[in-house]
């Protein structure tokens, strides 16, 4: 059992921070002290019981400082891009070689009330801790010519530690920014990170954002994403985030204005003892916005998916189109796969649709490319990939959809 | 080539194989004909190796135990089955994955694997002669292909993997008289005196195209007659009740 307890002079350690922020901060440990980790009697973690979670797998937890120096790292060289590095959680360098420069702010992110009263506990304790995130900034009108990679690396020497971090995008009227989040995780130890994000699109902005990681690691993931969708701007969030011991994504979306449109796309490979689940709450809040989320993951071994999905129509938000699929594909019997899809609607004339499937490999199917002289093994990775593919194909750019072929590719041959 | 001796198979301890006899020699054409539920569909899936049957008797091809050899072996030792209806595959590109079968065969024999260049060329040429509009080969394997186009890409896959023994199960099923021609051609081109085939149709008239050596009526799980090709030209006239 951990016995995890935060001094409260952790948040005295935080530097030039005004009265305000620091109330903020102590109101939000407060909360997180009576509470704790969330344990499964949460609606929103009866799926994944993190307090247990974390009593499994961490004999001690720190919230101390980590370093954040590093000599080099080596760069994706699949395509020309743009580069924010972030070491530990915190923004440690920036490249825009490919932008114009005066058109991007980029800085720390200490910014921190102003938030919304939430009840998740994890977010509470990142609002009380988390410092030395990135803040990005893109003007009116520009949109970027390269894609921007944001490496989230860690170091070797992280054990034991819960990271928390802070950032925020905000993209001004017309502007467009194409984001790969990439996790590269050096450290060999356990550690949880609890991000939250926070994108803000003013009207007609794009954003897209592909999520995924460079090894298999021991690291414990948590992230809470907060979206503000105004008038026309265009959200695409493609989650292909597999081979993390625990990965949970928090997404809300407010789509507050007309024509807004939000895609939740994910495409999973989890193996072993994996966990992960990915929550979202779409809310339309306006009419004639649009949302689409499919959400596919594989699961082997003994690994468990979770889906848990909410539209929410208002009065107001008439001529709504929201669809929202998952599908699973289990390779094991002990994977296991939990899908929550909740529609809430209040007004009259909207399209909503919602489905969740799962089930094995298709004998026949796999009879089929056997006759092929496909062996079991290579027949079965290809009816994965097959599988999977269908969320790759959202990827426009054939450099990029190649390196996330070849990563998803690497994934299900250690299968 | 193939020799089957006795041949019972079950399918959740339903009998539907009683017994049935059949020896095909190299260069040999073999038509098999019956009525449904004959048992036609389930040699086919049989001596393709498919699981969920009970087997017993012997089944020999080139002098092995064709019993204990796995699915994908038999495809690699030259047993081709063209489905009577080809799965579709989502998400799983047609040409990836003809050069997957293919490399996986040629390895498996000790062949030197073929390169993409030479493949294409190689998928060119059998795709032209048996009219298949190139396209389709860059799409997903049979999703969204017509019936004719499923059919000509099991023939297609044939003519690429170039096996010692094909199954076809009612490949002209649902063809219309010009599919159903560059098919029959597309087989004829593959005959010689060491390759053998076996035909598994309802009608006489994919035999007026593939003129078989022999022809067997199925009916009840064994074969009850055996005749040159004139035998399909008769059932074609009398229908299979007079045989019984």
């Amino acid at each position: 059992m951990l016995n995890f307890e935060i001094n409260s002079k952790e948040i005295d350690k935080i530097e030039k921070i005004s009265r305000e922020e620091k109330d903020f901060r102590i109101k939000n440990l407060e909360f997180f002290k009576t509470i704790g980790f969330p344990n499964k009697r949460f609606e929103d973690w009866k799926f994944s019981d993190f307090k247990n979670i974390v009593d499994n797998n961490f004999n001690e937890l720190a919230v101390n400082k980590v370093s954040n120096d590093i000599s080099n790292i080596d760069l994706l060289n699949d395509f020309n891009h743009n580069y924010i590095l972030l070491v530990n959680g915190s923004l440690h360098s920036s490249n825009f070689q490919y932008e114009d420069k005066d058109k991007i702010k980029i800085s720390s992110y200490n910014n921190n009330i102003d938030y919304k009263v939430t009840k998740n506990p994890l977010v509470c304790l990142n609002h009380a801790l988390s410092e030395n995130g990135y803040f990005i900034e893109i003007k009116e009108d520009y949109k970027f010519k390269k894609v921007l990679v944001i490496y989230n690396y860690f170091t070797e020497d992280i054990k034991n530690k819960i990271l928390n971090n802070k950032n925020k995008i905000k993209l001004n009227k017309n502007s467009e920014l194409h984001v790969i989040e990439y996790t590269v995780n050096k450290s060999k130890f356990k550690f949880i990170n609890n991000s939250y994000e926070d994108i803000v699109l003013d009207d007609n902005s794009k954003l897209k954002n592909i999520y995924l990681q460079n090894n298999k690691s021991d690291g414990f993931f948590h992230k809470f994403l907060r979206n503000k969708l105004s008038s026309n701007s265009d959200y695409s969030n493609l989650i292909f985030s597999s081979g993390l011991k625990f990965n949970k994504l928090d997404i809300e979306c407010d789509l507050v204005g007309e024509k807004a449109k939000c895609n939740i796309l994910s495409g999973l490979f989890l193996n072993k003892d994996e966990h992960q689940e990915i929550k979202t709450r779409i809310n339309h809040l306006f009419p004639n916005c649009k949302s689409f989320q499919k959400v596919k993951n594989v699961l082997s071994s003994q690994s468990k998916g979770i889906f848990q999905g909410k539209i929410y129509v208002n009065d107001i938000a008439q001529k709504t189109d929201a669809y929202q699929l998952s599908k699973a594909l289990l390779l094991g019997d002990h994977a296991e796969f939990n899908s929550k899809p909740e529609l809430e609607i209040y007004a009259d004339d909207v399209k909503c649709s919602h489905g969740s499937t799962s089930g094995s490999i298709d004998e026949n199917s796999l009879h089929y490319l056997m006759t092929r002289g496909l062996n079991k093994e290579n027949s079965t990775r290809l009816l994965i990939k097959g599988f999977l593919n269908d969320i790759v194909e959202f990827i426009k750019s054939k450099s990029i959809k190649r390196f996330v072929e070849r990563k998803l590719e690497e994934q299900v041959n250690g299968y | 080539m193939l020799e089957i001796k006795n041949l019972q198979a079950s399918v959740n301890a339903k009998p539907i194989l009683k017994g049935l006899n059949l020896s095909i020699k190299p260069g040999e054409v073999h038509a098999i004909m019956g009525p449904n539920g004959s048992g036609k569909s389930t040699l086919a899936n049989v001596l393709s190796g498919k699981s969920g049957y009970e087997i017993s008797g012997e089944l020999n091809f080139k002098g092995e135990n064709l019993k204990k050899i796995p699915v994908e072996e038999r495809a690699q030792k030259g047993i081709f089955l063209a489905f009577q209806y080809p799965l579709e595959i989502p998400g799983v590109n047609t040409n990836n994955f003809l050069k997957t079968s293919l490399n996986s065969v040629r390895k498996a024999n000790g062949e030197k694997e073929l390169d993409t260049m030479s493949f294409l060329r190689l998928v060119k040429e059998k795709s032209s002669e048996l009219g298949i509009d190139e396209k389709i080969l860059s799409r997903q394997l049979n999703v969204g292909f017509s019936g004719g186009e499923k059919k000509k890409n099991e023939i297609l896959q044939m003519k690429i993997l170039d096996p010692k023994f094909s199954i076809l199960d009612e490949t002209d099923s649902g063809l219309d008289i010009d599919a159903l021609k560059i098919i029959a051609k597309g087989v004829n081109s593959s005959r010689n005196k060491e390759k053998s085939f076996l035909v598994i149709t309802h009608y006489q008239r994919l035999l007026d195209y593939i003129k078989p050596d022999f022809v067997h009526v199925l009916s009840d799980g064994k074969i009850i007659k055996t005749g040159c090709s004139e035998l399909a030209q008769e059932l074609e006239k009398t229908g299979y009740k007079k045989l019984n």
